[in-house]
């Protein structure tokens, strides 16, 4: 996946222009007012994440489904949490996708090793 | 037909060959004159000790004093090995595992009641990739907490599973418990029923290896590399090994004390009694000991006959009985142990006849060659155990770390040499009238007291 994140953040200037605009569109997006985290919305059909998902402690892991629970049930009644339940800014926190980057890296370095070709140099 | 060309390409061959063996030969003929025991070295706090028989491959190993004994909570010691060759800060556990693999070493992590030892074996020439293995190991694991539930956990309860099925190890590790209480008594193995979860986790195992893997705590001991060689890779990667434990804790070491007692456990996988008396250490400070375990014996040394030992004689014609008789060297106390299993019936005729035996030492009426035969076969035994090369390792790396010097083999031979008919007598009478230890494992409706085959507990 590309993804310019990489060149803005690199640039205080930019970033600076841009925040605003990130973070309308994320408020637009409206996961926070379901009362997810981003990191709720991982697609959990991978081997990563599924192995990630196992990683977490038991309470991050509760308070997971917690979320996602209650966002399905608002979800079926056609309707948003009312709003000092909405995810603020500062509690949508990645807690996730360090460990789903561990895995995936792990996963990485297996391919690798296993497909490794060996030159002998003596 | 064969033309001179190829006659001549294939005695060329032949010269080179012999040419190229001629090394190989010399060495053969130097290690012949070497005397087998480990020169030691101290590299910038590190104690080193290392032999070297010219051969192709290399062993080299930790030797931390880590083992069940100094465990402050249960399992520690068994986590720490589980976490041996696991991530370290610089690579993957399997990135070990794949290059180990492809230099064709072999990585091999054990703990025992004292000590901790992390093993590598491998061809002489990669000797540095695996110092700094090792190294790694020890100064840089992560202890994660996803590799503890997924790997250490999962092998753990294996081991508890395999180590409760076996009533050999278990009667044996009750033994322990009864004789020594805590410390030496501790269990290889936390029991099933020890609540573990409360006491092991991977913080506390990495506080654990904090406080055991330090520069005075170990001894890196190699067979089969040249001491100079192992000084200078041992100066360059073993840097990063603390001097003392970054939390300022240290190890709680208590001297051993022999208690003694009769312990009985009902199990359905066997039947095990280990007759227990308080033996000799390590550095056979009671020859006596060793040359009564070889005369007690039990298994014997030749084919088709039970041999001389007096075990051995006595229970020929038990079926399915199995006896040995060894004096388990621990660096401050031993245990003299007589191990018996098999069917409930042999075991109850065989742990009589061990008491029938100890009282014919103690009365004398054992023949001089007996005794001399005796005192052959434990000369043997410690100069056995000295030369087998993972057992040398291990012996000379706990002399190490428990005493500053690999043991002095030579000196207990002499001492084992020394020993007479009489004060095996007296040492026998020592022991049937001090407390016995008596550990049972089995079906206890046939397996006898320790009152009922005459021992005191």
């Amino acid at each position: 996946m590309v993804s310019l994140a990489p060149y803005v953040l690199k640039r205080p200037w930019l970033s600076r222009i841009l925040k605003p605009v990130a973070s309308w569109y994320v408020g637009a997006s409206g996961y926070r007012k379901l009362g997810l985290r981003y990191d709720d919305l991982m697609e959990e059909e991978r081997e990563s994440v599924q192995i990630a998902l196992k990683r977490l402690s038991s309470k991050e892991s509760y308070d997971r489904i917690y979320r996602i629970r209650r966002a399905v049930q608002c979800s079926y009644q056609h309707k948003l949490l009312p709003k000092s339940e909405w995810t603020k800014p500062e509690e949508d926190v990645s807690y996730l996708q360090h460990i789903i980057d561990q895995v995936e890296a792990e996963i990485a370095e297996k391919d690798a090793l296993d497909t490794a070709s060996v030159i002998k140099k003596h | 037909m064969i033309s001179r060309s190829s006659l001549a390409r294939n005695a060329q061959k032949a010269a080179c060959r012999s040419w190229a063996a001629q090394p190989l030969q010399r060495r053969a003929f130097a290690a012949a004159a070497n005397t087998g025991a480990f020169e030691s070295s101290d590299v910038s706090g590190l104690k080193v000790a290392s032999r070297d028989a010219h051969g192709p491959t290399t062993k080299l190993a930790i030797v931390a004093k880590a083992g069940t004994r100094y465990q402050p909570l249960p399992g520690l010691a068994v986590g720490l090995e589980e976490f041996a060759f696991k991530n370290t800060q610089r690579r993957s556990a399997l990135r070990i595992t794949r290059e180990s693999e492809l230099l064709g070493g072999q990585l091999n992590a054990s703990h025992t009641r004292e000590a901790v030892v992390l093993q590598a074996s491998f061809l002489r020439e990669d000797l540095p990739y695996f110092a700094e293995l090792l190294a790694e190991v020890v100064s840089s694991t992560k202890y994660t907490t996803h590799e503890f539930h997924e790997d250490v956990e999962r092998v753990l309860h294996h081991k508890q599973a395999t180590f409760n099925a076996d009533v050999n190890a278990l009667a044996l590790d009750n033994a322990h418990a009864v004789a020594f209480h805590a410390g030496l008594g501790a269990p290889l193995y936390p029991t099933p029923s020890t609540p573990y979860q409360k006491y092991l986790n991977e913080e506390y195992i990495a506080s654990y290896a904090d406080v055991v893997y330090t520069k005075p705590n170990i001894a890196l001991v190699a067979e089969g590399a040249p001491s100079q060689d192992l000084s200078k890779w041992v100066g360059q990667f073993f840097k990063d090994v603390p001097s003392a434990s970054q939390s300022g804790q240290s190890l709680k070491v208590e001297a051993s004390k022999y208690y003694g007692g009769e312990q009985r456990t009902s199990h359905t996988g066997g039947n095990a009694v280990v007759i227990a008396f308080p033996g000799s250490e390590v550095s056979n400070a009671k020859p006596e000991i060793a040359v009564l375990a070889a005369l007690l014996g039990g298994q014997s040394s030749i084919k088709w006959s039970s041999g001389y030992s007096l075990l051995a004689k006595a229970t020929a014609g038990t079926a399915g009985l199995s006896v040995t008789t060894s004096n388990l060297a621990y660096s401050d106390a031993g245990l003299l142990a007589i191990q018996l299993s098999g069917p409930a019936a042999s075991v109850r005729k065989g742990a009589e006849a061990t008491v029938k035996a100890l009282e014919s030492i103690a009365n004398g009426s054992v023949s001089k060659e007996d005794v001399a035969k005796a005192v052959a076969n434990a000369k043997f035994n410690v100069l056995d155990s000295a030369q087998q090369p993972d057992a040398a390792l291990h012996l000379a790396g706990s002399g190490i770390v428990n005493t500053g010097s690999p043991y002095d083999i030579a000196g207990s031979v002499k001492a084992i040499e020394a020993v007479t008919a009489d004060a095996l007598k007296t040492t026998a009478k020592a022991l049937l009238d001090g407390k016995a230890t008596v550990s049972t494992v089995g079906d206890l409706f046939v397996l006898p007291y320790a009152e009922e085959i005459g021992l005191r507990v």
